[in-house]
């Protein structure tokens, strides 16, 4: 991962439809939502297309990052941490240009 | 469940393929507050619940709080682990500390509720990849007879969580080797400290299934088959459709 490369973070939030500066970005993108959420039918396309571009170890490293970050946001919701001090302040300018601050678990009072 | 990776049409490096092993053992052996029964009833009331018809109209709700009923369960658990295990698995972005303080209250303590949600995570982490590799879901493992340890760390106190947890400073014996020593204790490695072993486990499969804790930030190689950047892009989306600011 080269220092000081330019990333597009709207990728993330699919404010941006492209790579986002990484390598298959963007099938990297529809894989991590095909598999948490659009069924086997578009989640057989995206892996196909996802192997082709990045070969069998890359697609199975791809979808245990999928998988574990699945389960740490559960983690993470379920028990009601925040982002530690110095994260959250080195992440404040591009947490809120990507909308993201909406998602604190310290915001929810009231469900 | 090697055997099971071993028969599998996909590439499994052997060392995520033994951490996997590891979990699965763990499951089914006595934990610290729940028996290896009952782990293994959770494992598979994690599995149920995304068929389950109150989680889904609770979904599609504005508030899940609105919707009342009862959940569709397999019937081996109390009704408050179920409601626990249903919605971590469901709709993990709308918990909120006042539900949590609910589920206390109706009888779950703090010890079991953690041990509960890392059996989540340990089946979603690995239910998750299997479902993306386009591979049947594991066999669950057979409950050991056991009785749970019931060891709460002497130092836990409340700290950023909603739930009690070890700041560093306060871990005793037991707990040596809990969280890194070269750089501060991530808030998500004490999430699970009320339940030490938790965090050993869980932080098992995250060494091997993402990446172990010196490598996340060694930008001067690559130890997977996709690139760091590749990695963090995959779990930044992923965050943002669970609506996770962690």
């Amino acid at each position: 991962m080269p220092y000081n490369k330019a990333y597009d973070l709207k990728v993330v939030t699919g404010a941006v439809r492209d790579d986002g500066g990484v390598p298959h970005g963007r099938l990297l993108i529809a894989f991590a939502g095909a598999v948490l959420g659009e069924g086997e039918p578009a989640l057989a396309a995206v892996r196909a297309s996802l192997h082709g571009a990045i070969g069998l170890a890359g697609l199975t490293d791809a979808a245990g990052v999928v998988g574990l970050f699945n389960a740490i946001d559960r983690v993470a919701d379920a028990t009601g941490i925040s982002l530690e001090t110095e994260k959250a302040k080195a992440s404040a300018d591009f947490r809120a240009a990507l909308g993201v601050d909406q998602f604190d678990v310290g915001a929810r009072v009231c469900r | 469940m090697s055997e099971y990776y071993a028969s599998a049409p996909i590439e499994i490096r052997d060392d995520l393929a033994a951490a996997h092993a590891r979990a699965w053992g763990r499951i089914g052996r006595s934990g610290t507050w729940w028996d290896g029964a009952q782990r293994v009833a959770i494992a598979a009331e994690t599995r149920h619940a995304v068929s389950c018809a109150l989680c889904r109209r609770r979904k599609e709700a504005l508030s899940p709080a609105a919707i009342n009923g009862t959940h569709d369960s397999l019937g081996a658990l109390p009704e408050v682990v179920v409601e626990v295990v249903h919605r971590v698995r469901t709709d993990p972005g709308r918990l909120s500390e006042r539900w949590f303080r609910g589920v206390i209250a109706a009888g779950l303590s703090e010890e079991q509720y953690v041990e509960t949600i890392s059996i989540v995570a340990h089946l979603v982490a690995i239910d998750t990849m299997a479902g993306g590799l386009g591979c049947d879901l594991p066999l669950l493992p057979q409950p050991e007879a056991g009785r749970p340890s019931q060891y709460r760390p002497p130092g836990v106190k409340p700290g950023g969580a909603w739930v009690s947890w070890l700041e560093p400073a306060d871990l005793g014996e037991s707990e040596v080797g809990l969280y890194p020593v070269d750089r501060p204790a991530a808030n998500i490695m004490k999430a699970m400290s009320l339940v030490p072993e938790e965090v050993r486990s869980f932080f098992d499969v995250v060494s091997h299934q993402y990446l172990p804790p010196l490598a996340m930030r060694d930008f001067s190689r690559e130890y997977r088959a996709i690139s760091h950047a590749q990695i963090e892009l995959l779990a930044a989306r992923v965050s943002a459709l669970n609506q996770c600011l962690y």
